[in-house]
């Protein structure tokens, strides 16, 4: 599961958690589960809790945080309110969007089905889920691929 | 002619093999005046209302092929292609039917075995107008036929594209309802 908050079109906060293949090293610890997070008021990317340019490797890991931060702003574009969403780490497409602490839409597997409620029609839905998995498929999942951030 | 509400309407056709399957259809309509309900039956032989046959004419046998037409619907086709089963049920029916004095609500819900897709609300009684519609207005959307979150989306993406499909079956339910109220003379 990913999670992102939006706040005035603008990226607040991220979590992503990943599995890698090529371990980072933390402490001389190798890792190979990580979770990425951007912190409010903060433009930093934090890698297990360690600010991303503490560790080894971490010239590169500083290099993308602009871009990455960008791509994160892509998406908020389409948000003027605080927003939080829930998007499917396999699909990166949304199961949940919540703006001012409200669902406006929500995807829940009950069993064996699907049940979606929203505030939102079919077409909105289609549009913001297409946007944020081409940001994620496109940009975001290369771009973190290219520095070994993402399995 | 009075005024009615619908609160019920289902339409159903097993199958064993390749040649034998059957029609069913039920529907209850209400007379708000007399709160007398109309029960609609037909169980693959006949109509029957209140349990008394309706006499066989064009009337009925429009009804049925329109009931067949329902069982066509582009949304079942989809929700085979989530079944591995041999086709043995097909279903088109109206659930959460809420009336209210501008118009019906319902949710439409498709099925093919045992998979099903329901969504709504949907302006059933009067047809709403403009099938481009369905899209824009918040809906709540069930199935149990996918097993995953994209295929999920093209669910959602393969009910837009089947609006102008959908707004017919809404136009059938209402021809078929009224042909109905005409042949049993309410």
């Amino acid at each position: 599961m990913i999670t992102i908050n939006c706040y005035n079109k603008t990226i607040r906060t991220f979590f992503i958690e990943t599995k890698i293949k090529e371990p980072i090293y933390i402490g001389g610890v190798p890792i190979y589960e990580l979770y990425l997070e951007k912190r409010p008021n903060e433009g930093h990317l934090y890698i297990n809790g360690v600010r991303s340019k503490a560790l080894s490797g971490g010239t590169n890991y500083q290099m993308i945080e602009p871009v990455l931060l960008q791509y994160f702003d892509e998406i908020c574009q389409m948000f003027s309110d605080n927003t939080d969403m829930d998007i499917n780490d396999e699909s990166y497409l949304p199961t949940s969007i919540r703006v001012n602490g409200k669902h406006v839409f929500l995807i829940e597997r009950e069993g064996t089905t699907f049940i979606m409620n929203s505030e939102l029609g079919l077409n909105d839905i289609r549009q913001i889920s297409d946007k944020i998995e081409s940001v994620f498929k496109v940009k975001i999942i290369p771009l973190l691929r290219r520095v070994g951030l993402y399995g | 002619m009075v005024r009615w509400e619908l609160a019920k309407f289902k339409v159903e056709r097993t199958s064993e093999g390749m040649l034998n399957s059957v029609l069913y259809f039920e529907t209850e309509i209400v007379i708000p005046e007399t709160r007398k309900a109309i029960v609609v039956i037909y169980n693959g032989k006949q109509f029957t209302v209140g349990g008394s046959e309706l006499k066989q004419d064009y009337m009925l046998y429009e009804i049925k092929s329109k009931l067949e037409r329902l069982l066509e619907s582009s949304l079942i086709r989809e929700l085979s292609k989530h079944s591995r089963k041999v086709e043995y049920l097909r279903g088109f029916s109206l659930t959460k039917i809420e009336v209210y004095p501008e118009g019906t609500l319902a949710n439409m819900r498709y099925t093919y075995n045992d998979k099903f897709l329901e969504f709504g609300s949907v302006l059933i009684i009067p047809p709403y107008k403009d099938w481009d519609k369905l899209c824009k207005v918040p809906l709540t959307v069930e199935t149990n036929a996918v097993s995953n979150i994209k295929s999920f989306y093209e669910i959602l993406t393969e009910i837009c594209r089947s609006a102008v499909r959908i707004k017919v079956d809404v136009d059938i339910v209402n021809e078929v309802i009224n042909t109905l109220l005409r042949k049993i003379g309410v």
